[in-house]
């Protein structure tokens, strides 16, 4: 049987002005419009968004310090560049930076690099970010993959959310329901 | 408010009309939840039911408020202890779920009608209506974008989703009509300033959805001109199709089990 699943998007979320892009999960879809959709769906439950991207999951480039660690010694045996580079463009362009500083952290934009391949990218990141500490992981994908809510979507994408409660736990008291059954058992 | 009787009961007729449609849309919406195609689209169309089913708590209050009743309690009232046959809901609304494809469509259409219709209310006379009218607006337009994105998709998609959209269009279509056909006694919503004449809302709809239909591959042909069957129920909100009976004896089922318990 074929795989009928849709391609997977990332989705990275900013919660305020100012504050940077942070992975939020994934969605499936059809197109980066629609992704972007889903997105909001699925992750916009709460208000607190001003902004949305959705990246091409395949589009990731991925490393971890023990993934950077192992490809530093291979390289140095093989002298080769050791690593895949998807929709490689070979000009300059923008990339963009994100790292986690633990296994259980969350992917966070930390800048914007030039260069030529995603594993360039990913070097002049480290030299840039990485502030003399290890992160966990880094990604690094070309900033023209993203596609991005716009500033005139807030008023109805975002800012709806505000005006129900009834999607958030604290809205049905179970928590003090709970308590009262509690303090109830002799 | 310096109203008489009978434009009270039309303004009444007018706003009941709008929350059931609302109320009955979103209930069957509410029913592909756990069944749509895909799971993120699950959670967006329950999103879109919940959301319709919001817009008609806020009409249901504002008629409570505007009848002189509680707002709080009222709404509860007219949902969950009134019969079938005093609905106000349009046939179109009421219509089983069909596949996707009839869904999806009936929605957008609808999503188009609610817009072009909020854009008129946003100048009514009756500010909490205007009020509410605006703020809700904000969140069709979003309604719109997604169901407009997925009729495109389903329309040019494969042949299959095609032929599904297509169908859908021929069974749905008719059923529009009724949508601008004016409630007893518009014309005096619509002379105080209240409401906006069904007429005006058509004419935006059609000028929103056809360019869009034909964007998407369907064939609207005859279907543009049709006058649709009025022989079998005239354009008034009092005829039902059976299927809201069913709809609405299984949504009260549990509020009539205990009406007297709060929830």
């Amino acid at each position: 049987m074929n795989d009928t699943q849709l391609p997977r998007f990332q989705v990275f979320l900013q919660e305020q002005e100012g504050q940077p892009h942070q992975d939020v999960g994934s969605v499936h879809a059809s197109d980066a419009e629609m992704a972007l959709q889903n997105a909001r769906d699925v992750f916009v439950r709460r208000p607190e968004c001003t902004s949305l991207w959705v990246v091409p999951a395949e589009a990731i480039y991925s490393r971890t310090a023990e993934e950077l660690a192992k490809e530093g010694g291979e390289k140095k045996e093989a002298g080769g560049e050791g690593a895949e580079n998807p929709g490689l463009s070979g000009e300059t362009e923008i990339y963009c930076v994100f790292s986690k500083a633990k296994s259980a952290g969350t992917q966070t934009l930390v800048g914007e690099v030039q260069a030529t391949s995603p594993a360039e990218a990913l070097g002049e990141g480290i030299a840039r970010f990485a502030g003399g500490k290890a992160p966990f992981a880094w990604w690094v994908f070309p900033a023209r993959l993203i596609t991005r809510s716009q500033p005139q979507d807030i008023e109805s994408m975002f800012l709806p959310a505000l005006d129900k409660p009834f999607r958030l736990s604290t809205d049905f008291h179970t928590q003090t329901a709970m308590r009262e059954i509690r303090d109830r058992k002799p | 408010m310096d109203m008489d009787q009978a434009e009270k009961q039309a303004f009444e007729r007018y706003l009941l009309a709008m929350a059931d449609d609302e109320l009955i849309l979103g209930h069957r919406n509410s029913e592909w939840c756990g069944h749509a195609p895909l799971l993120e689209e699950d959670i967006a169309f329950a999103n879109i039911a919940l959301d319709e089913i919001g817009h008609a708590s806020t009409w249901y209050a504002i008629l409570s408020e505007f009848t002189g009743k509680d707002p709080e309690t009222h709404p509860d009232r007219l949902v969950y202890f009134r019969d079938a046959s005093d609905f106000h809901s349009a046939r179109l609304v009421e219509l089983p779920n069909g596949d996707w494809a009839f869904s999806m469509l009936r929605q957008y259409l609808f999503d188009a009608y609610e817009m072009v219709k909020l854009r008129e209310l946003e100048r009514s006379r009756y500010l909490p209506l205007a009020g509410a009218a605006a703020k809700i607006r904000k969140e069709e337009l979003y309604h719109y974008r997604h169901t407009s994105a997925w009729i495109k998709r389903l329309g040019l998609g494969t042949e299959e989703s095609h032929r599904r959209l297509q169908n859908a269009l021929a069974a749905l279509w008719p059923y529009t009509r009724q949508l601008f056909t004016p409630v007893a006694g518009e014309d005096l919503v619509v002379s105080s300033g209240f409401g906006s004449p069904s007429e005006v809302v058509e004419i935006a709809w059609r000028e929103q959805v056809v360019p869009l239909l034909e964007e998407s591959g369907l064939q609207l042909g005859h279907l543009s001109n049709l006058v649709p069957d009025v022989s079998r129920y005239d354009g008034s909100r009092d005829q039902h199709t059976p299927h809201l009976k069913v709809l609405v004896t299984e949504l009260q089922s549990v509020a009539r089990l205990e009406p007297d318990s709060s929830w």
